[in-house]
């Protein structure tokens, strides 16, 4: 399974690379609206989504690899959803890539990813710092 | 730098990334999302609670792994494009290189500090582009919607301010 989730990983990685989501100014640009190819990949890959998950659902699917029913989990409407997406925009719009596509620009040699990806995982530390003390208050 | 890759057109890119997510979801049952991994890396780095409990109670889990595979993507990418040449580079490209200050070092401050906000925004919101929009609004679902969209109005945001204060400077 390790095995099998690396690959995945590979995989993932290499599609980014290739569809371009990996040029920091393509998120400018689309940003400055001159540029839509982040738009197209975004929208596309949501179009497929939307009518793959539909067959799936209908077809009753299982996995592949541990046979069970697929389910399809949703993300619940948490309180800081408004004001974390704004910051995730604003952070999205300053590094010129996100938290998939910073390894793969890491991976294709482009150093400024390796200082987004310490400051994601700086992020996620002040997040679950943060939930601690609320939780110890 | 990667001048010379093969870049797909966009809907290519992203029919394959779509078909990808759903590849991922139909053999081991686990939707596409990347965010959560960074956690992994806070877990292996700290002994604090929140990183060692529910979704990081194994921290080698498959985020872990899937993560790892990424960079060997982009590696991948890059030397099997017909002239892509692998070179290391802090550069950001043109458009970017507007805004951003010659100096590397405060460069380098920029990238990070947008990274912490992605990182405590992905942690509020319960997701990233890969979980909250490509997963997340593939399933019609109300966080993701206003995530994505309000993602998409954070980085507007930044970027035209960017532009507006520093561009032609």
């Amino acid at each position: 399974m390790r095995a099998g989730f690396l690959l995945l990983g590979i995989l993932f990685g290499f599609l980014l690379s290739r569809a371009g989501a990996t040029h920091y100014d393509y998120y400018a640009q689309l940003f400055l609206l001159e540029n839509f190819q982040l738009l197209w990949i975004i929208s596309s890959a949501v179009l497929v989504g939307i009518v793959g998950n539909q067959i799936l659902k209908k077809v009753n699917a299982t996995s592949v690899w541990t046979h069970e029913k697929l389910t399809f989990s949703t993300k619940p409407i948490k309180k800081g959803l408004l004001v974390g997406s704004l910051l995730f925009g604003i952070g999205w719009g300053l590094a010129g890539s996100c938290p998939g596509t910073a390894p793969a620009m890491l991976g294709e040699g482009k150093l400024l990813a390796l200082f987004v990806i310490f400051g994601i995982g700086i992020g996620t530390y002040i997040y679950g710092f943060a939930a601690v003390m609320r939780a110890n208050q | 730098m990667m001048t010379e890759e093969a870049i797909w057109v966009g809907w290519v890119g992203g029919l394959a990334i779509g078909l990808f997510a759903l590849l991922q979801h139909t053999l081991s049952n686990k939707q596409l999302g990347c965010s959560l991994a960074y956690g992994n890396f806070c877990g292996l780095a700290s002994k604090l609670d929140y990183f060692h409990q529910d979704e990081y109670k194994s921290l080698f889990n498959w985020r872990f792994w899937f993560i790892v595979g990424i960079p060997l993507g982009g590696f991948l990418s890059v030397i099997t494009s017909p002239n892509g040449q692998w070179e290391v580079s802090l550069l950001m490209g043109e458009t970017y290189e507007r805004v951003m200050p010659d100096n590397d070092f405060f460069k380098i401050l920029i990238v990070s500090f947008g990274g912490i906000l992605m990182g405590i925004g992905a942690r509020m919101s319960g997701g990233c582009t890969s979980g909250h929009v490509i997963v997340g609004c593939s399933l019609l679902n109300p966080a993701s919607l206003i995530a994505g969209g309000l993602f998409f109005a954070g980085g507007l945001l930044v970027v035209q301010l960017l532009f507006f204060l520093f561009a032609g400077s």
